[in-house]
C-alpha cells in the first residue's frame, strides 16, 4: 500500500515538475525574445543619437557658426584690450536705481513670460 | 549491499524494496547535481554569453574621435548599402530596369554586368538614402537586399583633413590618426569579429577644434594675400607636447578624400623636409650658450663676409661691425651665427643636433613622417650652412620639437596628437639643455619681437616672442633667390611659455603692402601675429599689459628665482 502511494506520490511531483519547467521554458523564450527586440530598439535609438550628434556638430562647426556671425551678426573677433579681470573692475558707486516698471527689455521680458508661463502680475498693465 | 540486491536467499519483497531505494538516490544524486549547476549558472553568468550583435551589420564601427574639448571630429553614421544576388535574380533586366529608375546615377551597364555574374554576392551601391531604401524594398526585386553598413563621417569637413586623416569605403583607416586606429587593434578586433557595435571608447585628440579652425582661416586668408603656393601652422603646448592645431593648406575634405592624393595637397608639416632658415639660428645660439663659451655679453665679428672656399657667406641685413650675441639674433646674422658654429666645432655641433633629435626621423601617431636629408659627410661648411638653417633639412614638426625644447626649461618631448598631462610629459621628457640656456633662449625671442626682425608679429598684451626663418628653395640644385620659403616661429608668453606657434608660408610674392620684399618678417611674421591674436583668447591666456622689457622681464626675474633656489 505504502508503495502505491509513493508511486501515485512521484508521478503527481513528475507531472507537476514538467508542467512547471515548461512554463519557465516559455517564459524564458518569451524575454529573450523581448530582450532581444529591445536590443534592437536601443541600437536603433543609438543610431539615430549618433546620427543627430553627426548633423550637430556640422550644424555648429566653427567655420559655419562664423560665416553665419558675419553674415547676420555686428560682432567683431574679440581684442585683447577687451579681456580685464574682476580686480580691476571699479567699484559701484551709488546703489542701482529701483527697477522700474517702464524698463524697455524687462517689459519685452515680461511679454514673452505672459506666453509661456502666463503670469497673472504683468498681464493687468495696460 | 551485493548480497541484498541479487542474493538468492533474500526475501523477494525486501530485495526490491532496496533496489527501488538504490534506483531513488541515484535520481535524487542525478537531480542535486542538475539543481546545484542550475544555481551556479545563475549566481554567475552575467548574460554576456548569450549577447550577439545583429547579424545585418558588417563594415568596422570606428570609435568616435574627439578634441580636448569633447567636440565630435569623426563619428560613425548608419547608411544602407545596396547588394544583389545574382543566382537569385530571375529577370536581370527587370531588375536593372527598376533600379535604375529608382537610383539616377547608376550605371545600367554595369550594373547588368554585375548581377548576370554568377557570383553569390555583388555590391550594387553603397552608402543610399533611406528613402532610396523604402522605395527599392517597395518594389520587392528578387534577389536585391540591403546592409546596414557604418559610413564615417567628419562634420568639421576639411579643418581637421591632415591631423585626422580618413577612411577607405569599408571604413578602414588609410590615413593620419584613423589610420593609427587601425594599426593599434582595431583591425585585428574587427577581423575577429568584434568591433561592430558602437560601444567602444572615443578617442580624446589633443587638438582644439577652434584653435585648429582660427588657424586655417587664417592660413587660408594669408595663402591667398600673398599668393603662396601653399600654407601651414602649427601649435603645439611646449609643457606636454601637445599638438593642439595642425594645418597645411591646400588641404582636403576627408568627407569625400578623392582630393588627397593631389601631390600639392600633402602635410607639409609631417611629410615634407625643408631647410629651415633662420629659424635654426635659436638652436645653434641656445648650443652656444649651453657650452658655457658664449655669453649674452659675447661679440662675434660681423665686419666682413664669411669666405670659405669658393662660397662667400653673407648677410640680408648687413651691419658691418662687431655684434653682440643678442644682436646676432635680432639682425639674424649669418656671418655672427656661423662663426659660433664654427668656434664649437664640427662634432659638437653634429651631436648637439642629434640630442635635439633633429637627425632623426620623428614618429608620431600619425603615420606620415618623413626622414630629414642630412649631409652624408658634414665638412665644416657643412656646420657653416646648417648653423643658420641650410644644407639640413627637416620636418617641421621637428624643429618644433627642437625649439620648444628651447623654450620650456630645456626639456626635449616628443610631439603627440593625443591628449596628455604634463606628469605624463614629464616622464617622457629628456633635459637637452640648461635651463638657464632656456631663460636666455626665451629673452632673445622677447628682444627680437621688440626691436628685431620679429616685430611685425607682436600683439599687445600677449608678451609673444619669435624667430623668422627665410630660406631659398632649391630649384634644380642651385638656391633660388626668387622661389622662398618663409616661417614664423612664436612663443606666448615669452616670459611663461605655453605655447609655440610655427606659421610656414611656401613661396609667399611680394605685395605692395610690404614694400616688394617676400621674407619671412613680412608675410609670416604678421599672419603669426593674427593667428596669435584669435587663439590667445582661446586657449586661456590671460592678456598683461605694461610689462617691462624683455631684459628685466625674463632676465632679471629667473636670474633670482634661480639664485634663490640654490
Amino acid at each position: 500500500m505504502s508503495m502505491r502511494i509513493l508511486h501515485l506520490f512521484v508521478i503527481v511531483a513528475m507531472v507537476l515538475a514538467a508542467a512547471y519547467v515548461y512554463d519557465i521554458k516559455f517564459e524564458s523564450t518569451m524575454q529573450a525574445e523581448r530582450l532581444a527586440k529591445l536590443r534592437g530598439e536601443i541600437r536603433r535609438e543609438r543610431d539615430a543619437i549618433a546620427a543627430l550628434r553627426a548633423e550637430w556638430a556640422k550644424l555648429v562647426s566653427p567655420g559655419r557658426i562664423e560665416d553665419l556671425a558675419q553674415r547676420h551678426l555686428p560682432l567683431k573677433p574679440l581684442d585683447a584690450v577687451q579681456i580685464d579681470n574682476l580686480a580691476t573692475l571699479p567699484e559701484r558707486k551709488s546703489p542701482p536705481p529701483p527697477e522700474q516698471e517702464s524698463d524697455p527689455i524687462a517689459a519685452l521680458i515680461g511679454d514673452a513670460d505672459i506666453g509661456t508661463t502666463g503670469s497673472t502680475n504683468e498681464r493687468s498693465r495696460p | 549491499m551485493e548480497r541484498l540486491l541479487y542474493g538468492q536467499n533474500v526475501d523477494r519483497e525486501t530485495k526490491s524494496r532496496a533496489r527501488v531505494g538504490l534506483v531513488i538516490v541515484a535520481f535524487a544524486c542525478i537531480y542535486t547535481v542538475i539543481s546545484g549547476r542550475l544555481v551556479y549558472l545563475a549566481a554567475t553568468s552575467d548574460g554576456s554569453q548569450s549577447r550577439r550583435g545583429g547579424g545585418d551589420i558588417i563594415a568596422t564601427a570606428r570609435p568616435d574621435i574627439l578634441d580636448r574639448n569633447g567636440e565630435v571630429l569623426a563619428t560613425d553614421v548608419r547608411t544602407p548599402s545596396l547588394f544583389g544576388e545574382p543566382r537569385r535574380i530571375i529577370d536581370v533586366d527587370e531588375a536593372v530596369e527598376l533600379l535604375t529608375a529608382t537610383i539616377p546615377d547608376l550605371n545600367a551597364t554595369e550594373i547588368r554586368e554585375r548581377l548576370s555574374s554568377k557570383k553569390g554576392f555583388v555590391w550594387l551601391k553603397r552608402e543610399i538614402t533611406t528613402e532610396q531604401r523604402q522605395q527599392i524594398h517597395k518594389l520587392g526585386i528578387p534577389g536585391i537586399g540591403f546592409r546596414a553598413e557604418n559610413k564615417r563621417v567628419y562634420p568639421n569637413g576639411a579643418s581637421v583633413s591632415h591631423l585626422i586623416g580618413h577612411v577607405n569605403i569599408d571604413n578602414q583607416g588609410i590615413a593620419g590618426i584613423e589610420k593609427w586606429l587601425d594599426r593599434s587593434g582595431l583591425a585585428d578586433l574587427h577581423s575577429l569579429g568584434f568591433a561592430t557595435d558602437r560601444q567602444q571608447k572615443p578617442v580624446e585628440l589633443a587638438v582644439d577644434l577652434r584653435v585648429q579652425h582660427a588657424m586655417r582661416s587664417e592660413l587660408l586668408a594669408a595663402r591667398q594675400k600673398f599668393k603662396a603656393k601653399a600654407a601651414a601652422g602649427l601649435v603645439t603646448d611646449v609643457n606636454t607636447g601637445e599638438i593642439v592645431a595642425m594645418v597645411s593648406v591646400p588641404d582636403y575634405d576627408p568627407n569625400d578624400p578623392r582630393e588627397a592624393l593631389d601631390k600639392d595637397r600633402i602635410n607639409r608639416l609631417t611629410t615634407g623636409v625643408y631647410e629651415m632658415g633662420s629659424t635654426f639660428k635659436a638652436l645653434t645660439l641656445a648650443m652656444a650658450l649651453d657650452s658655457g663659451k658664449y655669453t649674452l655679453g659675447s661679440s662675434l665679428d660681423a665686419r666682413h663676409p664669411l669666405q670659405y672656399g669658393k662660397f662667400k657667406i653673407n648677410d640680408f641685413h648687413a651691419q658691418r661691425r662687431m655684434l653682440s650675441l643678442p644682436e646676432v639674433f635680432t639682425y639674424s646674422s649669418n656671418i655672427g651665427t656661423a662663426r659660433m658654429a664654427l668656434g664649437l666645432g664640427v662634432e659638437h655641433h653634429k651631436a648637439f643636433l642629434k640630442k635635439m633629435g633633429q637627425l632623426d626621423r620623428l614618429r608620431t601617431e600619425i603615420p606620415e613622417s618623413a626622414e630629414p636629408l642630412v649631409p652624408k659627410r658634414w665638412a665644416e661648411l657643412n656646420t657653416v650652412t646648417i648653423a643658420f638653417g641650410h644644407g639640413l633639412s627637416v620636418a617641421p614638426l621637428q624643429a618644433v620639437m627642437g625649439i620648444s625644447a628651447l623654450m620650456n626649461g630645456g626639456k626635449l618631448i616628443p610631439p603627440t596628437f593625443l591628449k596628455r598631462s604634463e606628469e605624463e610629459a614629464a616622464k617622457l621628457a629628456r633635459q637637452v639643455v640648461k635651463p638657464e640656456t632656456s631663460d636666455r633662449m626665451r629673452y632673445l625671442m622677447r628682444l627680437n619681437a621688440e626691436k628685431g626682425s620679429a616685430t611685425r608679429a607682436e600683439v599687445k598684451g600677449f608678451y609673444v616672442g619669435g624667430k623668422t626663418g627665410t630660406s631659398e628653395k632649391v630649384i634644380n640644385g642651385r638656391y633660388s633667390k626668387s622661389k622662398l620659403l618663409t616661417s614664423f616661429t612664436a612663443v606666448l608668453p615669452a616670459d611663461k611659455p605655453r605655447y609655440l606657434v610655427l606659421i610656414m608660408l611656401d613661396e609667399p610674392q611680394p605685395i605692395a603692402e610690404t614694400k616688394g620684399y617676400a621674407t619671412s618678417g613680412w608675410n609670416a611674421a604678421p599672419t603669426a601675429g593674427k593667428v596669435i591674436a584669435r587663439i590667445a583668447p582661446l586657449l586661456g591666456i590671460e592678456p598683461r599689459f605694461d610689462l617691462p622689457p624683455a631684459d628685466q622681464q625674463i632676465l632679471a626675474a629667473t636670474a633670482s628665482t634661480r639664485t634663490r633656489t640654490r
